[in-house]
């Protein structure tokens, strides 16, 4: 208690050399009494105070040690993956579509990590739109494979790319490896469908080096010098972009719309995640979740934690003038029964989850829109931040 | 008292007054045009939140741009004292249409300005200085009833120390709320946001903001302490235009305040603009008085007294409400209560009828993202969206549809917690002056005004 004092005491006089008058002190004086005397009753934790109200330090650790290296480890993936595509096409045998197939998995893996980045250029490129839209559209895919001249770049055409549509082509087509392969090696539309494969991963790759140029040159200066709270500052922004897809991306997408919770409850189990691979729905959700907390802490890629939503909450003192709870405790605390409810669930196929044991998936909705709540009105609430994007769940 | 009523006092403080009122909100409208949100707020959505009891006003489409010309065009004429009876009257009509469009844009400050509208459509404020005396020498007089203009002086007063008031509660003084978490977001201002990130800085304006709020009527009418509270006016209202949101609110107080000034202060400022005018001396100094008739005076008076009255009793009437005033909001429009939420929520409304139809709402399909925000935390907003989507989907071919809300709100830095009974089918509730029974308790008492 004496510790508060003493700061505020020593705060006050490095200032009243510079701004205030004399006069002013003894008034100043009493304000200040009676504020320790307030803050006296709220501490009640002992330990230094976390006065570091510092947006820039938040910036330069998300971008450095965060969204940058991420985009690092996930272009090493992607390089390979694109590798693996070429050399697919190249000699489509067992042995190149398992080795393809094993790199689509972990790069996807590794693309949990970074979509959570919806801010500053990825945000610009609409690389989600480009990478993560499912389910795929089989029709349209089978479609552009003839007429072979698809426009990547359109809207319409987001659910015949990236990953989804790369599951349908290497993982859906056949009851198994063979039956796969022989869409491309006898069937009479083989090289178009090869050349498809091509298109995509060629796509993938173009749109995310965009982004990941930016950041590694002038993004990154941008990003960190904006470090103001208006609509179009950085912290804004990435608020945004991390609530928006932790409610979208992670709660509908993952969980709210396969299991019915969202639309007209209409269970939709061909609606999750890498449906045609089936065994690594779950991992996906799991990795997702992992790097929204991951981002909530400010948690590096070697696991050492740095300015963040959480230490920024905690230097704002958000607590609960009731309950005296730290909002940053009670988000990690959400994050955490929501990580329990994940690891609950007794499968990696949350298709067939869906179909038979759909409670365990809308338990883990039901977590996910607690988190959501707490990130979207609590935190944004308590860093005065206003919710700029619209809430349509039809993408 | 009826000596005080029989009293008279120099015209000129209420010339300037006109003058000012109408060429700031002229300014107002130009800039609300220019930056499109006629377009965004009153005609690009296609649902609107009216006043309990204003059903009537109704959003005029693209006929809203005639709407704000009218009200500019009254606005100068206003300002002139040209036809004033008249364009007053307009000038109140169409300003005060405006602002009961739509809830959403619902302001503490726009409310004041057709407060003063109102007032000034009966005050003799063309009397003087006016394009009106200038061609009807019969209504020019350099002298009018003094009540007339200390109405004004009076009605600024009350907003001034109701705000005060209002700030009189736990949050604002024991917790400094919600400054604390607004001033912080700002410790990027250049020179001094620094001062921001210190917690007793938030506690200091809480309550500098108080006092200030409390004194500053009485400061600015006595004579004494007038030139020194003026200033404080200025570096007050120009500071909180630096750090908030809150458009042209400072100039119009610190424009408005100058009504506390002398009639040697005014008539200095008169004879300075008359250098330009060149306008002839019994035109600026008229040794008649204005009177009104006996029986319109004393009509008049009762009038204002009535007026005067309401306003007083309007910020309390909250007490007849159970329930925390800042969480329900029953009773909190219309009571000078400034800036004293952060307050933020999420809506989900589900609609579902017998025959087993059911679907989540897309809010973003009714409203804009302003509309959502504001519906999202206020009880009597909530209820009419629910009205709005049980009206579509009734069109849509739901059977009776019932109308129900996930709600989440959070108040002040506390944590969030459910605002609406997630139970009552809100299609069957209905708007009124009575207590929202489906409003759940906060829990948490804000003692104070």
């Amino acid at each position: 208690m004496y510790w508060i004092r003493t700061s505020i005491l020593v705060q006050f006089y490095g200032l009243s050399t510079v701004h205030m008058s004399v006069k002013n002190l003894g008034l100043i004086l009493g304000f200040l009494v009676v504020i320790a005397a307030c803050s006296k009753n709220q501490k009640s934790e002992p330990g230094p105070v976390e006065h570091s109200i510092d947006r820039q330090a938040m910036l330069i650790n998300y971008a450095d040690n965060i969204v940058v290296p991420s985009y690092t480890a996930f272009k090493g993936n992607l390089d390979f993956m694109v590798k693996k595509g070429d050399a697919f096409n190249a000699n489509p045998t067992k042995i190149t579509l398992t080795e393809f197939r094993e790199a689509w998995v972990n790069t996807y893996i590794s693309w949990q990590k970074v979509e959570l980045f919806e801010f500053g250029s990825a945000d610009k490129f609409v690389l989600r739109s480009y990478f993560n839209v499912y389910p795929a559209n089989e029709a349209l895919i089978n479609a552009n494979i003839l007429a072979a001249n698809a426009n990547f770049d359109l809207p319409s055409t987001y659910t015949s790319q990236g990953f989804p549509a790369l599951d349908y082509l290497i993982n859906g087509l056949g009851a198994n490896d063979e039956a796969i392969l022989s869409y491309y090696t006898t069937a009479p539309d083989a090289t178009k469908r090869l050349a498809y494969i091509k298109k995509i991963t060629a796509q993938m790759n173009t749109v995310f080096n965009q982004v990941y140029t930016e950041w590694k040159s002038n993004q990154r200066d941008t990003f960190v010098s904006k470090v103001g709270m208006d609509a179009s500052s950085s912290t804004s922004t990435m608020v945004n972009g991390f609530v928006r897809n932790y409610e979208r991306s992670i709660r509908s997408g993952k969980f709210g719309i396969p299991s019915g919770t969202m639309f007209n409850g209409t269970v939709s189990p061909e609606k999750v995640e890498a449906f045609y691979k089936k065994d690594i729905s779950l991992t996906l959700a799991k990795t997702a979740h992992q790097a929204a907390t991951d981002f909530f802490n400010g948690k590096n890629n070697v696991g050492i934690e740095g300015p963040s939503f959480k230490t920024y909450l905690n230097a704002l003192s958000a607590t609960d003038s009731k309950t005296k709870g730290s909002l940053s405790l009670a988000i990690t605390d959400q994050f955490a029964l929501t990580e329990q409810k994940l690891n609950v669930l007794p499968t990696e196929n949350l298709n067939e989850l869906v179909k038979t044991q759909n409670e365990l998936m809308i338990n883990v909705y039901s977590e996910l829109q607690k988190t959501v709540r707490l990130i979207k009105v609590d935190m944004t609430s308590a860093m005065s931040i206003t919710i700029t994007y619209t809430d349509n769940d039809g993408d | 008292m009826r000596n005080y009523f029989l009293k008279s006092t120099h015209a000129a403080p209420l010339a300037i007054f006109r003058l000012a009122l109408g060429l700031i909100l002229f300014i107002s409208i130009v800039r609300f045009w220019s930056r499109g949100w006629i377009y965004e707020l009153y005609i690009k959505p296609t649902h609107f939140f009216p006043f309990y009891g204003f059903d009537f006003i109704k959003p005029l489409g693209n006929y809203t741009y005639l709407l704000f010309a009218l009200c500019g065009i009254s606005a100068l004429c206003t300002a002139a004292g040209f036809l004033y009876r008249f364009t007053s009257i307009l000038l109140f009509l169409s300003f005060t249409y405006i602002e009961l469009i739509d809830k959403s844009t619902y302001l503490n400050h726009y409310y004041f300005i057709s407060v003063v509208l109102l007032m000034m459509v009966f005050l003799p404020a063309n009397r003087y200085f006016s394009v009106d005396a200038y061609r009807n020498k019969k209504i020019l007089a350099g002298q009018i009833p003094k009540w007339t203009l200390d109405s004004l002086k009076l009605i600024i007063l009350i907003l001034y120390f109701y705000a005060g008031l209002a700030k009189l509660n736990s949050d604002w003084i024991l917790h400094a709320l919600p400054l604390k978490i607004w001033l912080p977001a700002k410790n990027d201002t250049p020179i001094i946001g620094f001062l921001f990130n210190y917690p007793w800085i938030s506690y200091m304006f809480s309550w500098f903001g108080c006092v200030y709020d409390l004194l500053i009527g009485f400061l600015l009418w006595n004579k004494r302490t007038r030139a020194f509270a003026y200033s404080t006016v200025v570096i007050f209202h120009g500071l909180t235009a630096i750090l908030f949101p809150i458009g042209m609110f400072p100039y119009i107080m610190i424009v408005t305040a100058l009504i506390f000034f002398s009639a040697e202060y005014h008539l200095n400022l008169i004879n300075k603009l008359n250098i330009i005018m060149t306008l002839p001396d019994c035109f600026i100094d008229p040794k008649a008085i204005s009177y009104y008739k006996k029986s319109v005076d004393t009509l008049l008076i009762c009038c204002f007294v009535v007026f005067f009255t309401i306003q007083m009793l309007m910020p309390f009437r909250y007490m007849l409400y159970p329930g925390e005033l800042f969480w329900t909001e029953e009773g909190y429009r219309f009571s000078w209560r400034v800036m004293l939420m952060e307050k933020a929520g999420y809506a989900q409304f589900t609609v579902k009828d017998g025959t087993g139809k059911r679907e989540i709402v897309n809010n973003t399909e009714f409203l804009t993202p302003l509309q959502e925000k504001m519906m999202s935390a206020q009880p009597d907003m909530i209820l009419q969206f629910a009205h709005i989507i049980r009206d579509h989907y009734t069109r849509l071919g739901f059977i009776d549809p019932q109308v129900y809300i996930d709600s989440y709100v959070a108040l002040n830095g506390r944590r969030g917690k459910v605002l609406v009974n997630p139970q009552t089918d809100l299609a069957k509730e209905h708007e009124s002056f009575e207590p929202k029974t489906w409003i759940l308790p906060l829990n948490d008492e804000i003692k104070g005004f």
